[in-house]
């Protein structure tokens, strides 16, 4: 048996390296942060070889004392904090200490810089364990890092590394989880000589756009929502931008990038009534809240945090979220900066709006039928009596300016959806707005409309209970049995606002007693147990609202208009306005869009006019 | 090998055996029905593995047959066929052909030797009890509706039929409520119980008739085999535990009304359309001498029905789902119901008026 020892500093470093330092990537994140920290305006960041060869961040920040050069490459030294009390309520990105350290120690790091106390700026650099002397360098400004040859002493690791071009994407993934927490800050990412991104400092908005594509913010609505100290405020695609991978998904608490379950379970519980269950949403929310009540020194990485009171945490980002989905078309202004544009012109993202090379070639399909196509198009116009939908000469003059005054109601008001002019083989609604043409799958929007009045009218009441005449008991664990004992002491108890009444019959034994009425033919130790878990790990179940909202989902969905159901006019003005005003009737009940646009520019693009 | 035999005689048997054969099968023999004709008799036999129904006909057919043959084909031809045609059947290798005057139908058979016959489980019959046709009927469509339907607890998926004494007890509940009823035998017996598939308790009250024809229904490890008339039923039953009915069902029940069935029925009837589509609940107020019935439903429509009952217990308002109580209202037979209440969160216990023998408990439902 080798006796026991303390270990030297340097494998000390390294092994800490192991859980800072995974991979390039998590130094750049690890430097960048400083530079953050350091109060800077201007990062640059230079890649060779995928950051394995050599990675050198440059930035304007407050740059490092000739004195403490040495320091900031030792362990456990920082300036972020002092005292456990700056620990508990920590608003820098890093306070650990190690970052500079753990990487100095697996890489031959050089640390410049210029401190606005010293005449000039100083050099230090390290390789492995031994730090050079400080020596004078010529720098005007802020730091320079730069990290040559990693894991050059630990060959272990070095053969986890992936090729030049993975940990290059790896590196800008880091790029830009940073840069999109800061859109102040002007930012650029060179690789092997060239630049990959050039990020002014700009508003947020505009950041996103750069850094996540134009598509996504056409497609996103920004939310701000505040309450009780907690602030969540970012960019959120709409439910029909969704994704097959959870590739666009970043969350900040703090300013710091997170992947956290809470907030995930939360989000994906926001999207879940509009979204098709194997797609996943985009989005980027920043989460304030005041520092004290979030922990971070949860893992050296800090990608997990623990809130003090998850539970509210956990509601606030669903309630926040899920309003902001609610929104119904008719009134767009609170979220959607540009409706016309967000809703138009979201060609790449919605798979359902054919682009233009798409019509064209749809173009021969429709070639024997456009004579009756227009009949119905038009002869329904002409022959419409009623006084709300247009009349046949406003409907002939393309002209959308000419168009401007229709649509109106009443109040002076427009309608969003526009008036409908026709249905097509039973099922699409065909209307018109001042921008163009709407088209409408009235299925999917009546089944919305049926199963939103379903839902409103059931959310408002209590949750009716049916107790059982032959209670079902069933083993249990003691995580279970706890969550019930813990729920039956507070004064409201969850269980029983979901219509549970479950008892503790032994140590290892509950009895579901009661259980909602909705839900009396389910499986009630399934249901128990599905509700017991979500209570456990976020402090709130859905699983009753969500097996609730299946059942309500078929319902609407037999309850609504079917294909080839020939609907006239009225009725159709009458299901655009109702769409109107239901929540979340952009998407059926399955995620899938009730309604697009087609704008007057696109349908004079496809037949070449004003060219 | 030919028969023939009147479509008339042969028409009724067919639909009362067809009704157990699934239309969708695996496998393609059960589908068909086992058709065995010996010169004054004919035997029709239908299985789907879990019960099996075999009816014989004394009629004089002139030859024999065995063979089985699509048991929806064959019926559907002799429903469609003109009244008292004279059928001919006879077999040509693996066909059959079923011929009346100029109709002429050739049907695909397969061997009768690979139908999967149920037969009388092997060793001791345990108990043999003997029942009227009706008195069993009337017993089974008591507590039928109470059953469960799919239920992951599938032993509530039938009725018990336990055997104490010289009492038969027959029971079904879907863990909402609970129908009860019972009646004296001619003899005691060692207690015993089983549990009759729900499929089964549904053919047999579609095959029992309403005569004083007494049925045998013998007992033995897992089968129970009911005869009465040219009918011989094979049932499996189901292993499982059913729950402790007795414990449910509540004694002592202070406030209590005795209230005209139709009367009642009706007016549930009529409150029931304004409930909840989903949770169907209904409120029942209570005070003296009167009975209000509550329903309202999500659009906030309400429906009130006010009932003159001699009451004299303490008010009380409890709600109930309203599909429970107009089931056992539809399906007891006397004219005056009686409903025992302890308090708004105990069972309700309905009885029916000069008969200890028949008991439904259901749960009230916290509206």
């Amino acid at each position: 048996m080798p006796s026991i020892k303390l270990l030297p500093d340097q494998l000390v470093s390294q092994i800490a390296a192991g859980e800072v330092v995974e991979r390039p990537a998590s130094a750049l994140k690890e430097i960048l942060e400083n530079s953050l920290d350091a109060g800077s305006t201007e990062v640059s960041v230079a890649l060779l070889n995928g950051g394995i060869k050599q990675m050198r961040v440059s930035d304007n920040g407050g740059g490092i004392a000739r004195n403490e050069l040495a320091l900031a490459l030792t362990r456990h030294a920082t300036s972020k904090i002092s005292s456990l009390d700056d620990l508990e309520r920590v608003a820098s990105l890093g306070f650990r200490g190690e970052a500079l350290a753990s990487i100095a120690a697996i890489s031959r790091t050089e640390v410049t810089s210029y401190h606005s106390q010293e005449k000039h700026g100083w050099r230090i650099a390290s390789e492995g364990a031994y730090l050079t002397e400080v020596e004078p360098a010529a720098l005007a400004v802020g730091t320079i890092v730069e990290i040559q040859d990693l894991y050059f002493n630990t060959p272990a690791r070095r053969k986890f590394l992936k090729t030049e071009n993975t940990e290059f994407g790896h590196c800008e993934e880091a790029f830009r989880r940073i840069a999109l927490s800061r859109p102040d800050v002007t930012f650029l990412l060179q690789h092997n000589g060239r630049a990959v991104m050039r990020l002014a400092a700009s508003e947020a908005q505009k950041r996103f756009e750069e850094v996540l594509g134009a598509d996504f913010s056409a497609e996103a609505f920004y939310l701000d929502e505040s309450a009780a100290g907690l602030r969540l405020w970012g960019m959120a695609a709409k439910p029909t931008f969704s994704r097959h991978a959870r590739d666009t998904q970043y969350v900040y608490v703090n300013g710091r990038f997170v992947r956290d379950k809470l907030i995930s379970h939360a989000i994906r519980q926001a999207y879940q009534d509009v979204l098709h269950h194997d797609r996943h949403p985009a989005f980027v929310l920043f989460l304030e809240l005041d520092p004290g009540l979030v922990d971070v020194n949860v893992h050296p990485s800090k990608t997990e945090v623990r809130f003090r009171d998850g539970q509210s945490v956990h509601r606030f980002i669903f309630h926040a979220l899920h309003k902001a989905l609610a929104t119904p078309i008719g009134m767009p202004s609170s979220l959607t900066p540009d409706m016309a544009v967000s809703e138009g012109n979201a060609i790449p993202a919605q798979p359902f709006v054919p682009t233009y090379p798409r019509f064209q070639s749809n173009i021969d399909l429709r070639a024997n039928e456009p004579a009756g196509f227009y009949q119905t198009l038009f002869g329904d116009l002409s022959r419409s009596s009623n006084p709300e939908t247009v009349t046949s000469d406003t409907a002939t003059m393309p002209d959308p300016i000419a168009n401007a005054s229709i649509g109106l109601h009443p109040s002076g008001q427009e309608y969003p959806l526009g008036f409908a002019v026709a249905q097509i083989h039973g099922v699409y609604v065909l209307a018109q707005n001042t921008q163009g043409l709407v088209v409408v799958d009235m299925h999917a929007a009546h089944e919305r409309i049926m199963y939103e009045k379903l839902k409103n009218a059931l959310d408002a009441s209590r949750v009716p209970m049916q107790p059982l005449l032959l209670p079902v008991s069933f083993h249990a664990d003691h995580l279970e049995v706890a969550t019930v004992q813990e729920q039956q002491s507070l004064p409201d108890n969850g269980l029983q606002q979901l219509g549970f009444d479950i008892a503790v019959l032994s140590p290892t034994t509950l009895a579901v007693r009661s259980i909602p009425v909705m839900l009396k033919d389910a499986d009630a130790v399934a249901l128990a147990r599905d509700v017991l878990a979500d209570l456990r790990q976020y402090g709130a179940s859905r699983a009753f609202t969500e097996r609730r909202n299946e059942l309500l989902g078929t319902m609407a969905c037999h309850a609504a208009v079917r294909a080839n159901r020939i609907l006239t006019i009225p009725e159709m003005n009458a299901l655009l306005r109702d769409m109107e005003a239901t929540e979340r009737s952009g998407q059926c009940n399955h995620g899938r869009p009730t309604w697009f646009q087609v704008t007057m520019i696109e349908l004079d693009k496809m037949f070449m006019r004003g060219k | 090998m030919n028969i023939k035999i009147n479509r008339d005689t042969l028409l009724k048997p067919l639909s009362s055996v067809s009704g157990i054969v699934e239309r969708r099968h695996t496998l393609p023999i059960l589908s068909n029905l086992l058709l065995e004709a010996k010169q004054d008799k004919i035997v029709l036999t239908a299985t789907d593995l879990e019960m099996q129904i075999s009816l014989s006909v004394e009629t004089a057919v002139g030859g024999e047959l065995s063979t089985t043959i699509s048991a929806k084909k064959l019926l559907d031809i002799c429903r469609s066929l003109p009244e008292n045609a004279e059928i001919t059947m006879a077999t040509q290798e693996s066909k059959i052909q079923v011929k009346t005057g100029k109709s002429r139908f050739n049907l695909q058979t397969l061997p009768a030797n690979d139908y999967p016959v149920m037969t009388k489980a092997a060793g001791a019959t345990n108990t043999v009890i003997k029942i009227g046709q009706k008195s069993l009927k009337r017993l089974l469509k008591q507590v039928e509706f109470a059953m469960a339907q799919q239920d992951i607890r599938y032993y509530l998926n039938g009725l018990l039929f336990e055997v104490n004494g010289n009492r038969l007890n027959v029971v079904g509940t879907d863990g909402h409520r609970l129908s009860f009823t019972s009646t004296e035998l001619g003899s005691s017996y060692e207690k015993q119980e089983i549990i009759l598939p729900r499929k089964t308790v549904i053919e047999l009250i579609k095959l029992l008739d309403e005569s004083e024809e007494e049925v045998t229904i013998e007992v033995a490890s897992g089968q129970a085999n009911f005869a009465f008339g040219d009918i011989r039923l094979i049932s499996k039953v189901i292993d499982g535990k059913f729950p402790d009915y007795t414990r449910v069902i509540p004694s002592g029940h202070q406030n209590s009304f005795t209230v005209d069935r139709m009367m009642i029925l009706l007016s549930m009837q009529r409150a029931s359309i304004l409930s909840n589509e989903k949770y169907r609940g209904i409120r029942m107020v209570l005070t003296e001498n009167s009975l209000k019935l509550i329903s309202t439903n999500s659009e906030q429509e309400e429906a009130e029905e006010e009932l003159e009952i001699n009451y004299a217990g303490s008010a009380l308002d409890i709600g109930f789902n309203v599909t429970y109580m107009i089931d056992v209202l539809n399906n007891v037979d006397s004219e005056n119901v009686v409903f025992s209440f302890a308090d708004a969160n105990s069972s309700c216990l309905v009885t029916v008026e000069n008969d200890n023998n028949y008991k439904y408990v259901v749960m009230p439902m916290r509206i």
